[in-house]
């Protein structure tokens, strides 16, 4: 359909897809991909995950103080001129990164540049836009998370499973205890060049190199807030919730880069079918029980990453039985798999990552997990590293990582749900 | 000439002239000594009339702070007007405490009225 609207000259123009990292003059990093779709997006990727916050909670208040009044225009003239250009704002925040995007049509990149840039680099932060469009916000994300089991399972897992650092949760506490005031000294120490990336996808990559030499020419020159690498400890906790199904996380984390191996055995474990309707053909997909789900979790962040199943049932009867399946399933993995079995894992994980890569939001975060490293940008190198999955690494990481302490978290009523030894671990 | 906040104000003119200055502001003090208003404990901007939607979002943005204060030195002018006498010399208003706490909050009010107003009125023409 699109192809029948689309006029000869621009089918001949834009066909490469262009995967490049520059390193600016003025120390921001930039990288482009075009895919000859009719729309473009501008993501600047920002160093401020919940990793770097100071205190519980700033990192989700600058993340909800985006696109409101900077130096250049107000907050209502924002939304409005974007309206004006048919363009969509989102900010999100996930453990490492703040990511401001902009999705617009062909052409547009510059209004939009200058948008995203001005809130990096001249925002106002007021005390009166504070109380009344941002506390809100930071008090409907926080009630949202506490309404859903699932999120306060994998909060309360990185916590356990990171304690410092990554295990910072998304979300501000119930009471914050910061002002405008700490929100604006927090932006102020994240907001350096060398902790921004910008990605765009169909845009011209030396059309938006020039615009980002401009745009963050003001932006500081310091150095980021420091962080210390991850390290892992394991452990069990459990949450009363009285929203939701009953909820447990069963998951390892390891330390270092995110590999392969680790992202095969989630794809191993994962019970999830490929074909609708069908009951999936993993043993685990087997034996849990009606009624209860079993998802495979896999968060691969740059020097760590976090894998398990997160078990959700309406009973706690339910998460016991579906969790010690998932702990079977778990030891299975690690004490070894047939040839069949892991090619098809292989596939999987392989399957699941190019696909990421296909849709807008997935390529964004592909690249922005290995901008900052300096690493090659190129879909095919991540998915060169499955091809050299075998029987043996996967076995030794598999059960290198159960034999680790794992980290067990419980949500819902208390006094009935399993205990970390009652499952097997 | 210029149109302030909520009125018509020659200030943003004889401000910008050095010798006008030096000339209208002892007269200037003057005229806020007599108007006796420090007198009752009040700052300047206590006076503004507050009874239309501009300033009372202006009134919005005080800090918590600045309202508690601005609704004390209400209450306590009420009481020196029941009394029929003017509060006691070391409670009048020093003129250095005289600042304008709430001219700023308007002034960006109106510029927002003005703003969307003009984004609610723009006619968009494409090339």
């Amino acid at each position: 359909m699109f192809a029948a609207r689309v006029s000869a000259a621009r089918n001949v123009q834009r066909v490469a897809r262009s995967f490049a990292t520059a390193v600016e003059s003025s120390g921001v990093k930039v990288a482009a991909v075009d895919n000859n779709g009719p729309t473009s997006s501008l993501t600047v990727l920002v160093k401020a995950g919940s990793r770097y916050e100071s205190q519980a909670g700033l990192a989700n208040a600058l993340k909800n103080y985006a696109f409101k009044s900077t130096a250049k225009r107000t907050a209502l003239g924002t939304v409005r001129e974007s309206d004006l250009y048919g363009g969509v704002l989102t900010s999100t925040l996930g453990r490492e990164h703040l990511a401001l995007t902009a999705e617009f049509l062909r052409g547009d990149e510059a209004f939009f540049l200058d948008v995203l840039s001005s809130f990096v680099t001249s925002a106002k932060f007021t005390r009166h836009e504070f109380q009344e469009y941002v506390a809100p916000l930071i008090e409907g994300d926080a009630a949202a998370a506490a309404s859903n089991p699932a999120i306060l399972a994998i909060e309360l897992a990185h916590l356990i499973a990171f304690r410092q650092g990554l295990g910072a949760s998304l979300y501000a506490p119930s009471h914050p205890h910061f002002g405008y005031k700490d929100v604006q000294d927090y932006a102020s120490s994240v907001f350096t060049k060398d902790n921004i990336a910008v990605i765009g996808t169909n845009v011209d990559q030396a059309k938006v190199t020039e615009l980002v030499n401009k745009a963050f020419a003001s932006a500081s020159s310091a150095t980021g807030p420091a962080t210390s690498a991850s390290t892992y400890f394991g452990g069990e906790n459990r949450i009363e919730s009285s929203s939701g199904l009953q909820t447990a996380f069963i998951g390892f984390g390891t330390t270092g880069a995110p590999s392969a191996e680790v992202a095969t055995l989630a794809a191993y474990l994962s019970p999830s079918p490929s074909i609708k309707w069908s009951k999936g053909t993993s043993a685990l997909a087997a034996a849990i029980p009606e009624g209860a789900s079993v998802q495979s979790v896999y968060l691969p962040y740059s020097d760590a990453s976090l894998v398990g199943l997160l078990v959700q049932a309406p009973t706690a009867a339910g998460v016991k039985q579906a969790g010690q399946a998932a702990v079977q399933a778990l030891k299975k993995a690690a004490s070894g798999v047939s040839q069949e079995e892991l090619t098809s894992a292989v596939a999987k994980a392989k399957f699941a990552a190019a696909s990421a890569a296909d849709a807008r939001a997935g390529l964004v975060a592909t690249i922005g997990s290995k901008i900052f490293s300096g690493s090659d940008l190129s879909v095919a190198s991540t998915l060169s590293t499955f091809d050299a999955v075998n029987a043996s690494a996967f076995s030794k990481a598999a059960s290198s990582l159960v034999s680790s302490k794992p980290t067990y978290v419980a949500v819902g009523e208390v006094g009935s749900l399993p205990y970390a030894d009652e499952l097997g671990l | 000439m210029a149109i302030g906040p909520l009125s018509v104000s020659l200030a943003p003119y004889v401000q910008s002239s050095k010798t006008l200055l030096k000339w209208v502001q002892p007269l200037a003090n003057w005229y806020a000594n007599a108007s006796r208003y420090r007198q009752y404990g009040f700052k300047y901007d206590d006076l503004l009339v507050e009874e239309n939607p501009t300033v009372q979002r202006a009134l919005g943005r005080l800090t918590p702070r600045e309202a508690y204060d601005r609704a004390y030195r209400l209450k306590r002018a009420s009481h020196a007007s029941v009394l029929h006498a003017p509060l006691a010399k070391d409670q009048w208003t020093k003129p250095e405490e005289d600042v304008r706490y709430l001219v700023p909050h308007v002034t960006n009010v109106v510029a927002e009225d003005a703003e969307r107003a003009k984004w609610d009125n723009i006619v968009v023409k494409k090339h």
